[in-house]
């Protein structure tokens, strides 16, 4: 029996509960009510006006200083992935080309990363939809995640993964197809 | 360094083929029987009356001891092959057997309750004639050996020779038998052709002549074929062209002759103790079914008892009794007593029996309740030999038990009164060559078949049909089940299945097959591969000796309504040939008309084209190159003209070193298209492979290191010849290896192997030939693998034309040692053809060995590098490795192993082997161990109750979970 309320107060009645000589009591303020003892707020007992909030509303107004915070933010997100290319050159000369749990993992993420980022470009385009260069950042933004998918498929070729070789698709090879019948042995 | 590491390379390759048997493994799926081959001596042990020994000396060069209550073998001694291990004659005495060995090269004295040898001794050169037991004062103290041209006498006991003295006139007088009466005399009896006969007595203590004369036979031409000794010291002889019998006592210096008139006589008489003379009763055989037993007394002949009709007659001695057993035709009463007697509804059909029967040998009085019923198998041969073993029973009556040898090799040991106690099939010691065929589907598995092959009868039925055959597969389901759940309460040992015609259906897998196996008897057997159990037995009658078998599998099992249909063709050196076909599964004669075969078969073909009723199309060639087509139906008729222009065949003619290939024209005749010619002053055509026709090579290239792929030269159409050179001397002798396009006739590749002999085993298959060969300079065996290779692209990856062939192979070689001698050489064979290769060897010393293919592969660098390292090649090493694990039979030797024969089973890593020999020997291979099966030891308890467990603790732990949420929200 929560109360919808909130922190409108709650009634309750309490004719039947016990033996007490009021008729009836309302009672305004919250925490006391029956077995309700972790509800109890600290901020307790005083009852606010309605439309208090206790939290103070930021000032919103735009000022210029913002205006290049936000284009330096918004070349933050562009440059992002470029910035990483570095630290994943790193990890891939690191991590070897021989084909084991690490490796592949590694490879992984390094692949998945660009493909997740250019699957929500749209997103990060509304983001940097403030921004005055914002299409000079998307674009960035996308030669960036495509640079780190390029190299995730060059770390793929220098492991071996891509099946870039005939011997890849030997399996798939059918027997040819004999147009003679031949026969024979030794005279019996 | 670097040598330690490619042994380290090499000891890890070696870790994927451990592929021996686990102890509890052993007989789980393989099997071997033992044979002895067709018996020449069988001799019965006399020596106590408990004994179950039974001897037999074989014309294999076996001599063995049978356990005579079950006919199992107690100890088998195989000698060499060919004559110089031939069993000369085999006497028994007390409990030592000697045997002459080798054409009277050896003597020897076995010791028979174990089998060991007491003595040997090697005998002086010369041709053996005869050996017989010299006896003095009842006791049999001596051996005489009679060679051409010198007789020898030797200590039982030791071996020892006591004198041995040149005969006289050996150059003329062809002395061919040595008897002693047991008086201290030793009597050597021989024949001038057509002249006279020569008796010459020595003393037995120092060898010295007695007594020498000679009797005028001009009508003697043998000794051995028509004389025999009888009472004390009458030389008994038979002369067939006058009809006549002569008596000359041996003693007595003059000379008599008795002429009774008869026919045809063969003269069978009996000794019954080496030391004393033999018995003056004695048979005569006047025709193929009549004998007579006859007294000669006082000069006399007096016929006892005349047996007419009968087969075989044989004599037997118990302590002082002799008897005769005699068998006969049954009469009819004896049958229908006989059929009625007998429960078992199979024997019904026995429709021809015998009666043997005992009559004393003195009187020719029958024994009362001697009667042995022997009823012949109306699929096998007649009686050829008859073998008694007699002995007293308590009331000191006469007890005899029945060794039958028949025309067909079946060894039948009968007791009172008729009851079989054991047989050996012994025709199996000589297969010459099988197939295994698939089992039928059971008949619920092939009601679901037949279901697809019928044509639709409205929606409603069909759909009726199906859920009453689908209840059906679940009731049978239901039972195995229950099966299953029955047998694995009993210990393993107990669970026998045994194996009938009802129970014969493919197993889940296809791991059990028909063997169908011909042997050089004419016999065919058709035997379960899983039990070995011989399922049907068939005996071809008048096949003659050294005749060539080649057996087709025309229709398998895949077509049910269809049964299965195996054709063979035998053909000896002069006949015609003639075909037998038959149902693979049951052994039954097919109904089929056989085509007539007016002239001489060279060669059969058997061609992937389909009759209506899916038996394939056999071609066979006659001597003037004209086809006969069987089945010759309108429709195969017709196909083979569309066909005509793409059938080839080669025919290779050893004598004149000839190959010769030919097309099909229209009209069934052949034109010739190709010829080659190998000079026979040189080299001689050993042997030519093509490759199997079911066999399926699933990767079409190779692998190379850097991950590009080297083709395979996949030719359907070549053939691989191996030849040997005239010239035997060891710097200038030769192995020759053509490898032929049988199409075209193109020689692809040619090999000289310098230095090298026979024996040559070669394996084609594949890209490859593999072949065995003598190197006489280094005297060792030696392994060399070609392959062959199309290079990096292939020049048509949909068709294989042999006649479009621009670019020659690229060919491998390699060779290595050996470490031991082989018999025989196969390849495995797997259902796709996905799993590696292996090469089954057999080594004379009973093993088989499974070889991989990788170990023989020309692509083994010299030297390891990183690339070779990728391909997992191992780097070359000359010598070849022969590891204990790789043994598939582990104590389980094939003696004489004369041919491998591989068989592709449901499950790609299972290939079903097949070793025959004197024994067979079945068992299956995993090449690339069991990758597409559980494990025998794979733990189903525990990994039921870890997923039992975790299902339930899911379970549990979503509740709890839930709970927890519930009364958080509570809260």
């Amino acid at each position: 029996m929560s109360s919808p309320g909130g922190q409108g107060g709650a009634l309750s009645t309490r004719g039947a509960a016990g033996p007490r000589r009021m008729k009836w009591a309302l009672e305004l303020s919250l925490g006391n009510t029956r077995g309700r003892g972790d509800r109890q707020s600290k901020d307790g007992d005083v009852m606010y006006p309605v439309g208090y909030s206790d939290k103070p509303v930021p000032d919103t107004s735009v000022q210029e200083t913002d205006r290049n915070l936000v284009e330096k933010r918004c070349w933050d997100i562009a440059l992002g992935p470029l910035k990483q290319i570095p630290m994943n050159l790193f990890i891939m000369y690191m991590s070897g080309n021989t084909i084991s749990i690490f490796p592949i993992m590694m490879v992984c993420m390094m692949a998945w990363r660009p493909i997740q980022a250019l699957m929500s470009i749209s997103a990060t385009f509304k983001l940097l939809e403030s921004s005055s260069q914002q299409w000079l950042q998307g674009f960035v933004y996308l030669i960036g995640n495509l640079l780190g998918s390029a190299l995730a498929v060059y770390k793929c070729q220098s492991m071996g993964l891509l099946p870039t070789h005939s011997s890849d698709w030997l399996a798939f090879i059918e027997p040819p197809q004999r147009l003679e019948i031949m026969g024979g042995g030794m005279m019996l | 360094m670097a040598g330690l590491c490619s042994v380290f390379s090499v000891c890890l390759c070696l870790l994927g083929f451990s592929a021996a048997v686990f102890e509890d493994q052993v007989g789980k799926f393989d099997w071997r029987q033992q044979f002895v081959g067709k018996v020449q001596f069988a001799l019965f042990d006399t020596h106590s009356q408990a004994s179950k020994k039974l001897l037999v000396a074989t014309e294999k060069n076996i001599f063995a001891s049978l356990n005579s209550r079950t006919g199992d073998l107690f100890w088998r001694h195989v000698d060499k092959t060919g004559p110089d291990g031939h069993i000369n004659t085999l006497m028994m005495h007390g409990q030592d057997a000697v045997v002459v060995v080798g054409n009277g090269r050896l003597l020897r004295s076995w010791e028979t309750t174990v089998g060991g040898l007491n003595w040997e001794t090697v005998l002086d050169t010369g041709s053996f004639q005869s050996a017989a037991y010299i006896g003095v004062q009842d006791v049999v103290r001596y051996v005489a050996v009679l060679k051409k041209s010198a007789i020898s006498l030797h200590y039982l006991s030791s071996g020892h020779q006591k004198w041995v003295e040149n005969l006289p006139e050996s150059d003329t007088v062809q002395y061919q038998t040595v008897y002693s009466g047991g008086n201290g005399q030793v009597f050597v009896l021989g024949v001038v052709p057509n002249s006279h006969i020569v008796i010459v007595e020595y003393n037995i203590e120092d060898g010295e002549i007695m007594k020498q004369k000679s009797v005028a036979a001009p009508w003697l031409s043998s000794l051995q074929s028509s004389c025999v000794m009888v009472g004390s010291g009458v030389l008994l002889c038979a002369d067939p062209t006058t009809k006549s019998l002569y008596t000359f006592p041996l003693q007595s210096a003059d000379q008599t002759t008795m002429t009774p008139i008869l026919l045809e006589p063969v003269l069978i008489s009996t000794q019954p103790h080496p030391a004393r003379p033999p018995l003056s009763e004695f048979f005569l055989q006047l025709g193929p079914d009549y004998h007579i037993l006859l007294q000669l007394k006082d000069g006399l002949v007096s016929t006892l008892r005349d047996f007419n009709p009968s087969y075989l007659v044989a004599f037997a001695t118990t302590g002082e009794k002799t008897v005769a057993a005699v068998m006969s035709p049954k009469n009819e009463t004896v049958s229908i007593l006989f059929i009625l007697s007998n429960s078992d509804p199979f024997h019904l059909h026995t429709y021809s029996a015998s009666v043997i029967n005992l009559y004393s040998a003195d009187t020719g009085r029958r024994l009362l309740d001697t009667t042995i019923i022997y009823s012949m198998d109306p699929n096998g041969g007649k009686p050829a030999k008859l073998y008694i073993h007699t002995f007293l029973k308590k009331d000191d009556s006469v007890g005899y038990r029945v060794l039958v040898q028949t025309e067909d090799l079946v060894l039948t040991f009968l007791q009172q009164p008729g009851r079989v106690v054991w047989s050996r099939e012994e025709a199996l010691a000589d297969v010459v060559t099988m197939e295994m065929v698939d089992l039928p589907l059971t008949g619920t598995q092939a009601e679901l078949e037949g279901e697809f092959g019928k044509k639709a009868d409205g929606l409603l039925p069909m759909v009726l049909k199906r859920l009453s055959s689908q209840f059906i597969l679940l009731q049978a389901w239901m039972s195995h089940l229950w099966k299953l759940f029955y047998d694995a309460r009993k210990p393993r040992s107990h669970v026998k299945n045994e194996v009938t015609f009802e129970t014969l259906s493919r197993d889940e897998f296809n791991l059990q097959k028909m063997m169908v196996m011909v042997t050089a008897s004419g016999k065919l057997f058709g035997i379960d591969s899983k039990s070995g159990t011989v399922l049907w037995k068939q005996y071809l009658e008048n096949i003659q000796p050294n005749s060539v078998f080649k057996l087709m599998v025309q229709r398998t099992t895949a077509h049910f309504p269809h049964p299965p249909q195996c054709t063979l063709l035998v053909k000896d050196k002069v006949g015609l040939g003639s075909l037998y076909v038959f149902n693979p599964i049951f052994g039954k004669k097919s109904h089929i008309s056989v085509p007539a075969l007016p002239r001489p078969i060279l060669q059969s073909l058997l061609l992937p084209l389909m009759d209506q009723d899916y038996s394939k199309v056999l071609l066979l060639i006659d001597d003037q190159y004209k086809v006969t087509a069987f089945p010759s139906t309108k429709n195969v008729l017709q196909q083979l003209q569309e066909m005509a222009s793409s059938i080839f065949f080669y025919l290779v003619d050893s004598s004149q070193g000839r190959l010769s290939g030919f097309r099909l024209r229209k009209d069934l005749s052949t034109e010739l298209i190709w010829e080659v010619v190998i000079p026979t002053e040189v080299q001689k055509i050993v042997g030519v492979k093509g490759k199997r026709a079911n066999e399926h090579v699933h990767s079409q290239g190779r692998v190379m290191g850097d991950r590009s792929v080297l083709y395979k030269y996949l030719n359907p159409n070549l053939l691989a010849v191996v030849t040997e050179s005239t010239d035997s001397h060891q710097e200038r002798s030769f192995v020759g290896i053509f490898l032929i396009d049988g199409v075209t006739g193109r020689i692809v590749h040619e090999a000289v192997q310098r230095k090298a002999r026979r024996p040559v085993h070669f394996v084609h298959s594949e890209n490859w030939v593999v072949y065995v060969y003598w190197n006489t300079k280094s005297r060792r065996n030696e392994f060399s693998v070609l392959e062959l290779f199309e290079g990096m692209e292939l020049y048509n990856s949909t068709v294989f034309s042999s006649l479009d062939r621009p670019r020659p192979p690229q060919v491998l070689q390699q060779s290595y040692i050996f470490p031991s001698p082989i018999s025989t050489l196969e390849a495995t064979l797997t259902e796709k053809g996905i799993t590696s290769r292996h090469l089954l060897v057999g080594l004379p010393s009973g093993a088989i060995v499974s070889l991989p293919k990788m170990f023989l592969d020309p692509r083994r660098p010299e030297v390891a590098s990183d690339q070779s390292r990728e391909e997992n090649l191992i780097p070359y090493s000359p010598e070849m490795p022969i590891r204990t694990e790789w043994f598939i039979n582990y104590n389980q030797t094939v003696s004489r192993v004369r041919g491998i024969y591989t068989a592709p089973s449901g499950l790609e890593s299972t290939c079903l082997v097949v070793a025959y020999g004197l024994d067979i020997y079945q068992t299956r291979v995993y090449p690339s161990k069991q990758f597409d099966v559980l494990k025998d030891d794979y733990d189903y308890v525990l990994i039921s109750s870890v997923l039992l467990g975790l299902f339930f603790a899911t379970m549990i732990s979503k509740r709890l979970a839930e709970v927890k949420l519930l009364n958080r929200a509570w809260r």
